[in-house]
């Protein structure tokens, strides 16, 4: 596994069935993320949302945290069929 | 200060107060579980639409009322979570998470004096942490509150902020507009225009809740005083 940080604006790391990813253009620092799922994201040093482990919290906290992103500021995929559980593609 | 992770509750929709065409204050009992425990500043994350969106809303009640809470809602912004509230039924159930958030009053006796500037619906965490200070928890130290709106027909609580002056002498109130009539003879202007213009005590905690530009002009100003940064506190999700 390697990392690529940095080299987008969307930030990802993959381990676990859900795989979040953090779009850091639209983070507003709200936190809400790091408050629900204190175990995969945390704030930089710049307040924006980072991936810290994808296994830290279950996938279905993974979840809610990414749904109280008053921004869709992150993206959930199902790694085991490839799709984007959130935000839904519809 | 330690923090709880948040839990999901649901509570039904007791009261809807209609402020003005663009603040309404929404009461909600709580079912399961039936008490929320939270500090004075936090909110909830509230379910709203079926897929699963969730937004934040500000408590502006205080903590030792735990068997409901009170939300204060700018309703202007049509966005999907001010449908769902506008569209709720009394006795509605909603599904939240909480309580969330580090915006509180820290027991941090090196701030001498509380100074709270907020701006619009920025006001909630304020009246939560101002009636959690003052009645809940006694604190003696000097307070303001600084809060801009920007029409005389926003504004309300108004008599409830000049009543919590008149009853706690460490209590002062500044209303500031920036569009008012003539008549008005309080603070015009942008709130922190009105901040400048009174002498700020020292060693001071400042908590600021409202727009960004409210917010980055607040921080700017505070940093040439050479306000430490851990005496400047506020919530960016407004």
């Amino acid at each position: 596994m390697t990392d690529t940080p940095q080299q987008s604006t969307e930030q990802t790391k993959q381990i676990g069935k859900y795989k979040v990813a953090v779009i850091r253009d639209k983070c507003i620092s709200a936190g809400s993320c790091t408050h629900i799922a204190p175990a995969v994201f945390e704030l930089d040093e710049e307040g924006i949302a980072t991936v810290i482990s994808q296994d830290g919290n279950d996938d279905e906290t993974k979840l809610l945290a990414a749904q109280s992103c008053p921004t869709m500021a992150i993206t959930v995929t199902d790694t085991e069929t490839g799709q984007q559980v959130w935000p839904p593609q519809d | 200060m330690e923090f709880q992770p948040p839990q999901k509750y649901t509570a039904k929709l007791q009261d809807k107060i209609v402020h003005n065409d663009k603040f309404i204050q929404l009461h909600f009992e709580l079912s399961e579980p039936h008490r929320l425990s939270f500090l004075a500043g936090q909110y909830v994350s509230i379910k709203v639409a079926d897929r699963g969106d969730r937004r934040p809303y500000s408590i502006c009640s205080a903590p030792v009322v735990d068997h409901s809470f009170e939300l204060l809602v700018d309703v202007t912004p049509h966005g999907v979570g001010i449908e769902y509230l506008l569209g709720l039924d009394f006795g509605a159930e909603i599904e939240l998470l909480g309580p969330m958030g580090r915006f509180v009053v820290p027991d941090m006796p090196s701030e001498q004096a509380l100074q709270f500037v907020a701006t619009g619906s920025g006001i909630a965490p304020m009246r939560s942490m101002l009636l959690d200070q003052l009645q809940t928890k006694k604190d003696t130290r000097p307070m303001t509150l600084y809060w801009g709106l920007r029409h005389e027909e926003d504004t309300f609580w108004l008599l409830e902020f000049e009543e919590l002056a008149h009853n706690f002498s460490n209590f002062s109130f500044h209303p500031v507009l920036s569009k008012p009539k003539e008549a008005w003879s309080l603070c015009r202007g942008r709130v922190t225009d009105c901040v400048k213009t009174h002498q700020q005590p020292e060693q001071a905690g400042y908590y600021l809740c409202g727009n960004s530009a409210m917010l980055e002009d607040m921080i700017n100003i505070l940093k040439d005083q050479k306000v430490p940064e851990e005496h400047v506190h506020h919530e960016s999700f407004f």
